[in-house]
């Protein structure tokens, strides 16, 4: 055995070092990266919000405004959220370069505008989602008041499903 | 933020240790963190840079106020994972602080003058995460990230 013999198999390898903070780097794929919200398309539903396991999601009414915020510091980056987004809304994207000098640099928030009840006037629903249950109702095929969903739960409580109108419109 | 060469020292505050291992990962050939002028140290007495991971449980909080007082002026702290940055999972636990703000807010009522954090967020991050909050360091790299509002018209 040479004494070369190391030094001709590291000739032969090579430099393995990757140059990444001077040259990007790829991620494999299905890589779950920093989630992020589509406010377009987020309804404000907030089925995020009660599958987010650390809570990094959180939702807050004020001032006539749903407020859906995530917080990069405390998520775990498991997907969960963006399994139960019934509208697509979340997807986790590639990006894993989060350094940050403030906590408040790790943050996204949507503020989604909310609808007065028409009895009592207090904030109860998004907008949004309130069209997006109209068009299921029409999608199923029944026929519904929308002065009906109009009203918060409390107030619709009373009614029984003949005034709210969920009979099956026959063809 | 800082010229020389950065030596570090890996500060575990009751973590899983899946953080330890990605610092262990920047350190090893492949990502060659000591390219950049990093050294781990096995002192707080002789670091500039404190990478903290871990929950900062209540059991390690007294170790981890001596580690960081122990360590020279200027000091920084690398608030490594998700535990570390914002309580991660455990952030509302009775046996943990839950993480680097609440500690801070500790520390403050000890009169101990908290150092400034860099935030890496990731369960674990990724060894080029930690790579690059090093290299932000140096001024090799610029943040990515910033804070994002979107309200409805």
């Amino acid at each position: 055995m040479s004494r070369f013999t190391l030094l001709k198999k590291a000739k032969e390898i090579g430099v393995i070092t990757e140059r990444y903070p001077y040259k990007p780097t790829k991620v494999p794929e299905g890589f779950r990266g920093k989630p992020e919200i589509d406010p377009e398309k987020c309804i404000g539903c907030c089925a995020c919000i009660a599958a987010c396991p650390p809570n990094a999601l959180t939702s807050l009414d004020e001032n006539g405004y749903r407020v859906i915020r995530i917080f990069y510091g405390r998520c775990i980056f498991c997907g969960r959220c963006v399994d139960v987004c019934p509208e697509k809304a979340i997807r986790m994207t590639e990006e894993f370069e989060l350094t940050a000098d403030d906590h408040e640099e790790l943050v996204q928030e949507v503020r989604l505008k909310l609808v007065r009840c028409s009895v009592c006037g207090r904030y109860y629903d998004t907008e949004r989602h309130y069209r997006m249950i109209l068009k299921e109702f029409e999608e199923a095929g029944l026929k519904v008041d929308p002065e009906v969903l109009r009203r918060c739960p409390e107030h619709r409580m009373g009614m029984s499903a003949e005034v709210i109108g969920l009979r099956r419109v026959r063809k | 933020m800082i010229k020389k060469s950065i030596w570090i020292y890996h500060l575990n505050t009751g973590g899983c240790n899946g953080c330890d291992i990605e610092i262990i990962d920047v350190l090893t050939p492949f990502h060659d963190a000591e390219r950049l002028g990093v050294k781990l140290v096995g002192s707080p007495r002789h670091a500039d840079v404190i990478l903290l991971t871990g929950p900062i449980t209540r059991q390690s909080m007294e170790k981890a106020i001596n580690a960081i007082t122990a360590a020279p002026d200027p000091k920084f702290i690398v608030a490594i994972g998700s535990c570390a940055c914002g309580g991660g999972i455990w952030y509302d636990s009775y046996a943990t602080v839950g993480g680097i703000e609440a500690f801070y807010k500790i520390l403050r009522e000890r009169g101990v003058k908290p150092p400034k954090v860099i935030y890496v967020p990731g369960c674990p991050p990724r060894p080029e995460a930690i790579l690059h909050a090093l290299a932000y360091f140096k001024g090799l790299a610029s943040k990515k990230i910033k804070k994002r509002v979107f309200v409805e018209k």
